[in-house]
């Protein structure tokens, strides 16, 4: 599955401008509001797993540099039941507190965990998981493969409430029915012994293992869930590097280093998450906390070479993400495609990159992000150009429209005013380049997102997209194909349905893409976006002292490897 | 005077049901609902459906209300305990105070939630309304005996071009001097009454209050001073100290009482600026975040205990009133003043 | 205290050098006061006539400037988003905040505020019971709820009337000045103010009734209005003025919380609130300075002369103290 950013908190966040509860570009992975969504999908196994898996297991760090407290911010998690994450706060503790079959290392590659090994049937179908023998939760209880397919189980029941267990379990047999309640077991999880699980799949599906490393896979502890209500999690028996020692709500929550981990053991004796949080970047200037990203603000002080803290900035490869602004088609002034060239024509998107965003984003013409599969070096973008901008419009129906239907209005999300600073931006552009004016309106998220869900808006900007896997179909035939249900703007264009559609079953990859390159060039050069940026490198600043903290752009554990100096 | 506060009291549970009753309906009016939100982009009419029969949304709105509210008054054991484990128990029948579970945050109780915020708000606010008051009330009384000296004005002046300023300026500033150039309190979060980190936010919301309590209390003063009853009071010859303390500062302190029973209940919003300058984990931003996510149990929770804290304190002042001016007597009959 | 405790002994003399020195006082206040008067006049006559007195028009940008501290060609520096002048966008910001004291004063606070708490305190029994348990069920329920309503419900329909009224009269560009955000602005104040103001009347009033010069105007057979507005309000001036003054500062955060709401001025039209919350953080104030302080300097004076001249005007509008 996908999701949907709201680019506006990322793009304010950057700005450090203080919004909406919000951290203010404190935490590098970005906490979105809970309406967003961290999968953790969005990468494919890069090593083929084997029975050679084991060794793959990322080197132990060396012994003697055991102590010391990392100390960050964080904002409060809205749950720590695996079962029921679906943002970037409540994961990046689950998968510190927790852990499943299968993990994601900070290189991204796919590694064992509890799993040691696995087995992947000649179809493809079917996993046989080889548990290691010494796992153990955090009170000592060591971890069976019962322990697995209970709490997938659970994940599962519609009673759990799981928004997820959809998204991540649904390749497995057996979940669609214990979901619609029709049974309590997933038939398609078995236990061969108590430390050998198997699972069956509907179809080889290659980033199936991406998807176990979720937190919703994980392994619980069934005695612990059980006798602690719904309020568990308070005192949650884990089985990741880290146990939650103290939470105190809205103050701070204490990690500290699990001894009985079945691998190497973290080196931090723990972790301190300030969940207050405030004036982050002064915090970090301080001395209060390890690591903080860097805000538009502060950028120019950081990146001088001579400053203080240019020492401690680490640069971190951008995510895969594109905003744009959304055009629905079937209302006026967007029916004609002229008017929306002139639209994309008219934006001066290096200048914005530049100077209003400090070079933290990159322009975009097309959806799928640079590094992305499918990306188009060569793609004809609609490029800055006054004068073409200014005869297309005159060639679109536009001049001849009533002043009714001339007006345009454009729906963000969030509150407070505070809409963007790229936005406001182009909203001038497109006055002084084509004397076209467009009014704002901004709603709040919830009634944003069922407007949106409704195609209720003329135009819609504030918004990104985010793969969560690495395949073009997740942005173009979701997001353009004319029947698809994240069609926001109701984009319709037979010749790119076709296209799309081909390009779904088409088995040799090279055409496959191929076929995706030219459905981009269509939406592209019919302008059904403006597509404005992909997500630039991050800068982050980590203390000295810190070692081995790895920027990632997904949550993935990462805690247990740092050390402190 | 007690008929008159027991038929006051007789009035709050009608009053939350009223509020309570009108906030459930708001809510299923306006657009966006809990479970659109808590899906986002992956939405889809399946996983909703789920999610609302867990989450009980799938009931007809009058069971939901009624099982909402069964949960808040249902009697139930509680238990008080006094010092540490081994301590004095008491256990006594009570509402039951049940205002659910939190859609946003899954799993926990609405109401430990909801008291761990506004013990942050309660705390924030005290500090700051004991730097105000502490300074404020006095200085406001001894001001309005300066009539005529220039300490007067100036003390006056001093106070409102301080206060004049907006908390986001004094917000960064004291920060800025305070954390980062002399080092003195550290820079952000939160740590209890008890803490450094309290300073900053107590000066800059108390300093503006100090001000205006300042020239409450001075033009209230001034006002009693020039009635009637105080030129009878000296002309019969009463000794000056207890003209001042019987009498001024009775009469003087009645509007502060009411403006002190309004901003107890407007701590809710007021505070919503501070929070997120100083990154307070208070009652204010929580609201409005779960306002945004359509976190119904909270906003109900949240709904029944401010209105009650209200409803008390407006009585409170009342009852204060009546105290403090013994003119004013609440009839029974009349529910009014006589 | 010392002043007092002579003050049986000689009462008369004390009285009439306090007099003099109340006189004194007040004329210097008064300068004070013009003082204020002009500040006023000339903020809000600049924020009023922003149109032909601001410099820049607030969108109007320059990428060539962007992000510039305070030149002569822009006294208050210029911003981020496309280099727009700041001394434009602040008189602009004044102009929002123009309206929104006038749509505070002129409705919820003032008007129905005093009107009701006169008639509150003064009547009693029935109707004071009603008017105070209507004003606590608005005051009591949870106003960001409320807001977030009139946001989603009322703001739309409002906007299809304006739209109606362009296209149906010779009134252009309403949409584009925010008509149909004021008016929901003011629906929103109305809601709220008029219950804190109506208590603080109410708890003047009850005092004031038990006055032997009200008993007095009464059997001397004033009329009820004639009392209510020739003897009880007069008298319970001075603590609205203080209090219309005073909460002058709460504007400014009443409209930030409203913006954030959804009920706030939409942008590009600046405002002072937004401006303010915005800036509001350290990193600016270390990196951006002019994009903080002159937005707040203005605001500065603007509640500084408020407060001030309210204080002011206690002395010219009480008779106890004239």
């Amino acid at each position: 599955m996908r999701r949907l950013v709201p680019v506006l908190v990322v793009l304010m966040a950057l700005a450090a401008a203080a919004c909406s509860g919000n951290r203010d570009g404190d935490v590098e992975e970005t906490p979105t509001p809970a309406a967003t969504v961290e999968s953790s999908t969005s990468m494919e196994p890069t090593s083929e797993p084997d029975d050679s898996a084991a060794e793959s297991e990322a080197p132990a760090v060396s012994v003697g540099k055991q102590g010391g407290v990392f100390r960050r911010t964080w904002s409060d998690p809205p749950t720590l039941d695996p079962a029921l994450v679906t943002d970037t706060t409540s994961a990046g503790l689950a998968v510190e507190i927790f852990s499943g079959l299968v993990a994601f290392n900070t290189d991204l590659e796919l590694v064992p965990d509890i799993a040691e090994r696995w087995d992947v049937s000649p179809d493809g179908l079917r996993y046989t998981f080889y548990l290691r023998p010494e796992a153990k939760f955090h009170d000592g209880k060591p971890i069976t493969a019962n322990d697995f397919k209970w709490s997938l189980d659970r994940a599962a029941n519609p009673d759990t409430g799981s928004p997820v267990a959809d998204t991540y379990l649904n390749d497995i047999i057996g979940v669609d029915a214990v979901l619609e309640g029709r049974a309590t077991s997933i038939s398609g999880v078995k236990v061969i012994d108590d430390h050998t699980l198997q699972i069956e799949i509907d179809l080889p599906k290659a980033y199936f293992l991406a998807k176990l490393t979720y937190p919703t896979a994980y392994v619980l502890d069934r005695e612990n869930v059980e006798s602690g209500g719904r309020s568990w999690t308070d005192s949650p028996n884990g089985s990741g590097p880290f146990k939650l020692k103290e939470y105190r709500v809205g103050e701070r929550i204490v990690l500290e280093r699990n001894e009985n981990y079945y691998r190497t053991p973290a080196n931090v004796d723990s972790i301190l998450m300030n969940l207050a949080g405030g004036q982050a970047m002064a915090m970090y200037e301080n001395d209060e906390i390890d690591i903080v990203g860097v805000g538009l603000l502060n950028l120019p002080r950081v990146l001088d070479p001579d400053g203080d803290l240019n020492k401690d900035l680490v640069v971190a490869p951008p995510d895969f993400t594109v905003s744009y602004i959304g055009f629905n088609s079937t209302m006026h002034p967007f029916k004609d495609s002229k008017f929306r060239q002139a639209l994309n024509h008219a934006i001066n998107k290096e200048l914005i990159a530049e100077d209003v965003l400090s070079g933290l984003v990159v322009p975009a013409y097309g959806p799928l992000p640079p590094g992305f599969p499918g990306h188009n070096e060569s793609l004809e973008g609609l490029r800055y150009d006054p004068e073409l901008a200014r005869r297309l419009l005159a060639e679109s129906d536009y001049p001849t429209l009533s002043d009714e239907d001339k007006r345009i209005v454009i729906t963000v999300p969030g509150t407070g005013g505070t809409i963007g600073l790229d936005l406001e931006v182009i909203l001038q552009m497109w006055e002084s380049e084509l004397g076209v004016s467009v009014e704002i309106q901004q709603v709040e998220w919830a009634t944003y997102l069922e407007d949106l869900q409704d195609a209720k808006f003329q135009a819609f900007a504030g918004l990104g997209w985010e793969a969560d896997y690495p395949d073009p179909q997740d942005f173009l035939d979701i997001l353009f194909h004319s029947e698809s249900s994240t069609n926001h703007g109701l984009y319709s264009n037979s010749a790119v349905d076709a296209v799309l559609e081909e390009a779904r079953t088409e088995p040799d990859v090279a055409r496959r893409m191929e076929l995706y390159r030219e459905a981009e060039q269509m939406i592209v050069s019919d302008a059904a976006w403006v597509p404005l940026w992909y997500a630039g490198e991050r800068y982050v600043l980590i203390k000295d002292h810190v070692n081995d903290y790895r920027v990632t752009p997904m949550i993935v554990p990462k805690l247990k490897q740092i050390y402190i100096e | 005077m007690w008929v008159y506060i027991a038929r006051r009291l007789l009035w709050l549970p009608v009053l939350l049901f009223m509020v309570s009753a009108v906030t459930f309906a708001l809510f299923r009016v306006v657009p966006g609902d809990p479970v659109t939100t808590m899906l986002g982009s992956r939405y889809n009419e399946a996983t909703a459906e789920r999610l609302r029969e867990a989450l009980n949304l799938d009931r007809p709105l009058a069971v939901q209300y009624a099982s909402y509210m069964w949960g808040v008054i249902r009697p139930k054991m509680h238990t008080v305990r006094f010092g540490e484990e081994g301590g004095a128990e008491f256990r006594a029948p009570f509402l039951g105070l049940d205002f659910g579970e939190s859609f946003r945050f899954r799993g926990r109780a609405v109401g430990p939630l909801l008291r761990s915020k506004m013990w942050v708000s309660l705390q924030v606010n005290t500090a700051a309304m004991v730097v105000a008051l502490g300074i404020g009330l006095p200085l406001g009384f001894w001001v309005a005996h300066r009539q005529g000296s220039w300490l007067d004005p100036a003390t006056v002046a001093a106070g409102v071009i301080l206060a004049s300023i907006p908390i986001m300026v004094t917000g960064p500033a004291i920060l800025w001097a305070g954390c980062l150039r002399l080092d003195l309190i550290p820079c952000s979060g939160w740590g209890g009454l008890f803490d450094a980190r309290i300073l900053s936010v107590m000066l800059a919301m108390g300093i503006p209050g100090v001000a205006g309590f300042v020239r409450l209390m001075r033009a209230s003063t001034l006002d009693v001073m020039g009635q009637d009853f105080i030129r009878t009071a000296h002309s019969k010859g009463l000794s000056g100290v207890a003209i001042d303390y019987r009498h001024v500062l009775r009469n003087a302190l009645i509007p502060i009482i009411t403006i002190l029973a309004f901003s107890l209940s407007g701590m809710l919003t007021t505070s919503f600026v501070a929070e997120r300058i100083f990154g307070i984990p208070g009652v204010g931003s929580f609201a409005i975040d779960s306002l945004f996510n359509r976190d119904y149990p909270v906003m109900m929770g949240l709904t029944i205990i401010v209105t009650t804290a209200f409803v008390l304190s407006i009585l409170a002042a009342d009852i204060a009133y009546a105290y403090v001016d013994p003119r004013i007597r609440y009839d029974a009959n009349q529910g009014g003043a006589a | 205290m010392a002043f007092l405790n002579r003050a049986p002994a000689v009462g008369l003399e004390t009285r009439r050098r306090g007099h003099l020195a109340r006189a004194w006082s007040r004329l210097t206040r008064k300068k004070i006061a013009m003082a204020c008067v002009i500040t006023l006049v000339v903020l809000y006559g600049s924020g009023i006539f922003a149109q032909f007195a601001a410099p820049y028009g607030y969108t109007e940008p320059h990428y060539d400037r962007i992000r510039q501290p305070p030149s002569l060609a822009h006294p208050f520096g210029t911003d981020r988003q496309g280099g727009r002048d700041m001394l434009s966008r602040v008189m602009w910001g004044v102009q929002n905040t123009v309206i929104i004291t006038v749509i505070a004063v002129v409705t919820g606070g003032l008007v129905l505020g005093v009107t009701l708490g006169l008639v509150s305190g003064y009547f009693g029994g029935r109707v004071d019971a009603v008017i105070s348990r209507v004003g606590e069920f608005s005051a009591a329920f949870p106003e960001v709820l409320l807001m977030i309503v009139i946001a989603a419900t009322v703001k739309p329909r409002l906007l299809v009337w304006v739209r109606w009224l362009e296209d149906n009269t010779f009134m252009d560009n309403l949409v584009r000045v925010g008509v149909q955000d004021y008016v929901a602005i003011s629906v929103a104040l109305v809601a709220f103010s008029w219950f804190g103001m109506a208590r603080i009347v109410r708890g003047q009033v009850l005092v004031l009734k038990a006055t032997q010069y009200v008993e007095a105007a009464r059997a001397l057979g004033s009329s009820t209005p004639r009392v209510l507005f020739n003897h009880l309000l007069p008298n319970s001036i001075s603590i609205v003025v203080v209090v219309v003054s005073s909460s002058m500062g709460a504007l400014v955060f009443a409209e930030i919380v409203l913006g954030f709401l959804g009920l706030g001025i939409q942008p590009p039209r600046p405002s002072l609130g937004q401006m303010l919350l915005q800036a509001g953080n350290i990193e600016t104030l270390q990196n951006e300075w002019w994009m903080l302080v002159f937005p707040s300097v203005v605001v500065w004076l603007i509640i500084l002369s408020w407060t001030l001249l309210g204080d002011a005007l206690v002395d010219v509008l009480n008779p106890r103290t004239r």
